[in-house]
């Protein structure tokens, strides 16, 4: 959920905010924050930086998407990762790994477990974990966050749905459903990690956050960072561009 | 004659022979009480494990044991289910739906293996529901409810009434993820299974996973341990095409722990009656040496050494199996009575772990062993009597008879 | 003078004091064969199950056991390698470098253990060589990987076959390698003959890219009772830099079974003192009644009751010193013998330990304590016992004595 939302920004003026926005539901703010993050398709460029107490990574990489259903990651550097790809289509993962010359199926016992070492799992990659279907929402105030006055959203999910959260709690900016920050909350209350986003560039035409961090509360000294060097948006890809041959071929 | 002049002889020097018989009596059923207790110590062990989530027979597909995949059902489960429970000597059965996944909470996450029942009927094959620390045994209604291992609760930092996610693959390969309540948190003497296995309603799981009714495993439990070989060759027989296994198959280190105590118990009784054994060649000894005037005289008036010799051998007998007699029947006595109301080792489980029901052993002695010891009693009195009944025949009346 | 008196009132009646005497001799005997099997199993059993992977101690990263991460690799120089190996009683000091990645070979992938191995440290404490099925061990071929059965079952790999690791290494960066398989290894249980994959150590270090790391060191102790020194010795090495886990913590259920059967032996004993205790009991007695008229005349004709209760009671603990001594002296080879060639298990018994991999023996032990300890035990009853002659010339009446 969290890689989806932060590979996928989309400048939201574009579409109709300015009329009738007093009426606007709570589902309807996040629905439109949501729909902010999911495009159509994208090309983009990032930085992924793992932090940890007493060691740090960082690792680039070119991602293609088509929503909701394929992606396509190329590690760029560091040199010992250069040239894996991550393969998304539908809820199933592969990776190529050019040094062994293997495509390898994720099955679902690592689906859990982190991503390239980073605090982000293969299952946030894929899961199709629904903000708007799988909660329900209701607005508890407005905030000002970096400047923006935003709209503090309360998330409770409902009972069959599949997330192990208590509570989600997001700020998401009046003018242009920008998400500036979600917490997410056990069943306790308790805050378990926040996400926080900032560097509000444009892009390919469009406003939207660079930078990106996952900052678990209870692990001091750790934190993943995403940092957004480009993103194309609305470029022409197809399904079929998401094979196991082109795995191997992409640069 | 020969016996009642034996007789007499053993009660001639009353106190010598009561302590004799005393010794006997007590070492026989010390050894008998202490035999038992460790037969039922060992029996105890297996039967934790069997009560747990054993049983006496387990039945599977036999591409389950290889791969425990979720498409490597039992075919035509139920039916084989219900074939199962009619069989004679079958006390009870379940089936469960089985599925490796993983359990996940907001910290942590860890893999499990998800047991899908049908609670009423697996009360009577297992007895997890004697094991809940928290909570009931399935009687909320949440729509789904389950019951984690204190391990896993603990390691997942949740509690009774939280919410815990699973994730399995389904039939098709995709994946599904569903939000649980924990209704019950159980605690076994294993932190492994504790940490390992969580319960659910196979319905639930039948309603996730969109399928007909699937089992991956029928456990059997039987009316007697003793009928499972037979019961084995049964079923075996009657499914070729499944795999059956009996307990010791699926758990061969529970096994060794009890077969090793069998040997054990063996090898200490063995000692204890070598201990008599000499305790009572000893006595007989004396009590040879004691008479020697009067045997001597004897032989002198002309009984035959013969005779002689097989007098102090019945006397040995016949000192030896009053004492086993006492012995056995004040061993016989305890032993029923704490395997009727069993034996609380709560004392001995202080020092370890403790175990999440208290520990009561029902002692046993395996009808064979009510064989075989009289005979080894039998067999030390003789080898006993050996001894002062050579000392005896040896004696030569005239030296004997001058004696003081 | 009265030493000098029960020395030579002993050597009257030989055959008497000989018997008296032997009733001790065997009892000590009889107490050091029990308690040598005892401890000797005890032992055997502890050594037996920890030398089959884990060993007594293990030196690991802070928070290592818990999650089992990379991250929370150590690193032990030679130097501190040859300290520890230099500590007392320590047998085997063995590295390992373990992971869990994905096992892949054509369409399986399988999630697997991956443990990097010194091969000849390795095989000399668990005995990994013996379990190789197909193929050869490491140390012929120290690129490729042994792969337990169940797992080589499921990927469809033989001996020569490649298979891809691939997973997260040290610090996240990511693990991938084609190897060869170049042996196949079966493991008794189930669990690991499924997960396990063996490489050299240097090896995996470096797929991980964990150079000069280790996730643990498993230590090898010479026998249970040293386990505490060690355990100390190794404490102050590391003091608190690492942590340092025992066997009983790694294995909490196998630690219930042993204890059971140590508190079972201990009964088992006791009731072998009782049989002993009467046995030297009823030879006392006897002795003593036997020597009623030769303690009446002593009376009678002046000599004073206390001194005679000192006199006897002074050869009672003659005989006692000399049977517990010849006792513990003959007990010496009788034990060694059996400790260099142990009796071994048979039937059920003995098929339920191979199963697992382990010797059915019953192990003797040889530690000094045993000895001093039942020769003072049995010394003790032997002594007590001295009461009796005591009380019995207290309240004897010469002139019925004699006239009888």
């Amino acid at each position: 959920m969290k890689i989806r939302y932060s590979l996928f920004l989309y400048y939201a003026s574009l579409i109709s905010f300015n009329t009738s926005s007093n009426a606007e539901t709570p589902r309807e703010i996040v629905k439109k924050a949501n729909e902010l993050w999911h495009g159509k398709s994208s090309i983009s460029v990032c930085t992924m930086t793992v932090i940890k107490p007493g060691w740090s990574r960082k690792i680039s990489m070119k991602s293609w998407m088509l929503e909701p259903d394929y992606a396509l990651i190329l590690i760029t550097g560091p040199a010992k990762e250069k040239g894996i790809v991550t393969l998304k289509r539908k809820n199933e993962i592969w990776n190529w790994i050019p040094t062994v010359q293997r495509i390898i199926k994720i099955p679902p016992s690592m689906m859990l477990q982190p991503w390239m070492g980073s605090n982000f799992t293969h299952d946030d990659l894929v899961r199709e974990s629904s903000i708007v279907d799988d909660y329900t929402q209701s607005l508890i105030g407005e905030e000002k966050i970096q400047g923006y006055d935003c709209y503090k959203i309360k998330l409770i999910p409902k009972p069959e749905a599949g997330v192990v959260w208590g509570k989600l709690i997001m700020w998401i900016s009046k003018k242009s459903y920008l998400t500036l920050k979600i917490n997410f909350y056990d069943e306790d209350g308790t805050l378990v990690k926040s996400m926080i986003a900032s560097n509000i560039k444009t892009m390919d035409g469009r406003t939207i956050p660079t930078h990106l961090e996952m900052i678990p509360t209870n692990k001091p000294g750790e934190k993943t960072v995403l940092d957004y060097q480009s993103i194309r948006f609305n470029v022409k890809l197809k399904p079929s561009f998401f094979s196991e041959r082109n795995m191997k071929r992409i640069r | 004659m020969l016996a009642s002049l034996a007789w007499k002889n053993v009660w001639r020097n009353k106190k010598r022979s009561l302590i004799m018989i005393l010794a006997i009596a007590l070492g026989l059923w010390g050894s008998l009480l202490a035999g038992a207790i460790w037969m039922g110590w060992g029996e105890s062990m297996v039967n934790t494990a069997i009560d747990r989530d054993l049983s006496h027979i387990q039945i599977h597909n036999q591409k389950y044991l290889q791969n425990k995949e979720i498409t490597n059902f039992i075919p035509d489960g139920f039916r084989v289910l219900k074939e199962t429970i009619s069989v004679p000597g079958v006390k009870a059965a379940s089936g469960r739906t089985l599925i490796e996944g993983m359990a996940a909470s907001p910290i942590s996450t860890f893999g499990v293996k998800i047991v899908g029942i049908l609670p009423v009927e697996e009360k009577k094959v297992t007895n997890i529901h004697t094991r809940l620390i928290e909570g009931k045994y399935f009687e909320s209604n949440d729509r789904n409810p389950i019951i984690i291992g204190k391990k896993l609760a603990d390691r997942l930092n949740l509690k009774l009434r939280s919410k815990i996610i699973i994730s399995f693959q389904g039939l098709d390969g995709s994946l599904i993820y569903a939000a649980f309540r924990i209704v019950g948190i159980y605690k076994t003497e294993s932190a492994l299974f504790d940490q390992s296995n969580v319960f659910v309603q196979q319905a639930n799981l039948f309603r996730l996973l969109n399928t007909e009714p699937i089992i991956h495993e029928i456990a059997i439990r039987l009316q007697s341990s003793r009928l499972m070989p037979q019961i084995y060759n049964e079923v075996k027989t009657k499914y070729p095409n499944l795999s059956v296994q009996t307990w010791k198959e699926i758990a061969p280190e529970i096994a060794v722990t009890s077969a090793a105590m069998e040997s054990f118990t063996y090898l200490f009784l063995s000692i204890i009656l070598l201990a008599l054994l000499f305790g009572i060649t000893n006595t007989m000894l004396m009590s040879v040496m004691e008479r020697i005037r009067e045997l001597g005289v004897l032989i002198a008036v002309g009984m035959k050494r013969i005779k002689v010799f097989t007098t102090i051998l019945l006397e040995t007998i016949m000192l030896s199996l009053t004492g086993a007699a006492g012995g056995f029947a004040i061993g016989g006595i305890t032993i029923a009575y704490f395997s009727y109301t069993g034996i609380d080792f709560s004392a001995f489980a202080s020092t370890m772990e403790s175990f999440g029901a208290s520990p009561t052993l029902y002692p046993f002695l395996p009808m064979s062993m009510y064989i075989a010891l009289p005979l080894m009693i039998v067999i030390t009195a003789s080898l006993s009597a050996a001894l002062p009944a050579w000392k005896a025949v040896h004696i030569e009346p005239a030296t004997a008879v001058r004696i003081y | 003078m009265y030493i000098a008196l029960s020395w030579r009132n002993l050597w009257r009646n030989k055959r008497r004091s000989l018997i008296a005497a032997a009733s001790v001799f065997f009892a000590v005997l009889l107490a050091v064969v029990m308690r040598s099997v005892q401890n000797g199993s005890y032992a055997y059993m502890i050594h037996s199950s920890v030398k089959f992977y884990t060993g007594y101690l293990q030196i690991q990263g802070k928070g290592y056991w818990d999650n089992r991460s990379l991250d929370q690799s150590i690193v032990i120089n030679k130097k501190q390698q040859q300290e520890i190996l230099n500590i007392p009683h320590v047998i085997s000091a063995v590295p390992r470098l373990e992971a869990f990645s994905l096992v892949s070979h054509e369409k399986v992938t399988k999630v697997s253990q991956i443990i990097g191995i010194d091969p000849i440290l390795e095989n000399n404490m668990t005995e990994l060589k013996k379990k190789l099925v197909k193929g050869k061990y490491l140390t012929d071929s120290p690129d490729g990987v042994l792969i337990g059965q169940g797992l080589a079952d499921m990927l469809k790999v033989s001996v020569g076959d490649s298979v891809v690791l691939f997973g997260q290494g040290y610090h996240g960066v990511i693990a991938a390698a084609r190897l060869p398989v170049v042996g196949i290894v079966k493991f008794p249980i189930s669990e690991m003959n499924n997960a396990m994959v063996f490489l050299s150590l240097p090896n995996a270090q470096n797929i991980f890219s964990a150079y000069g790391k280790i996730t643990s060191l498993a230590i090898m102790v010479d026998t249970i009772k040293n386990q505490n020194k060690v355990y100390k010795s190794l404490k102050a090495m590391f003091n608190n830099q690492y942590t340092l886990m025992t066997w009983q913590e790694m294995m909490p259920d196998l630690v219930q079974g042993i204890e059971i059967d140590n508190a079972s032996g201990l009964v088992m004993l006791i009731i072998l003192y009782i049989v002993i205790a009467f046995g030297i009991f009823g030879t006392i007695m006897m002795m003593t009644s036997e020597r009623a008229k030769e303690f009446a005349v002593l009376i009678s004709i002046g000599m004073k009751k206390i001194r005679l209760i000192w006199v006897s009671s002074l050869e009672t603990v003659f005989l006692a010193f000399l049977g517990a001594f010849a006792g513990t002296v003959v007990s010496l080879p009788i034990i060694f013998y059996f400790h260099y060639n142990p009796i071994p298990i048979t039937g059920n018994a003995a098929r339920a330990f191979d199963t697992l991999g382990v010797e059915p023996i019953f192990n003797f032990s040889t530690e000094p304590s045993i000895f001093i300890n039942q020769a003072i035990v049995v010394l003790i009853i032997a002594l007590a016992t001295a009461l009796y002659p005591a009380l019995f010339i207290g309240k004897l009446d010469p002139v019925k004595a004699i006239k009888s």
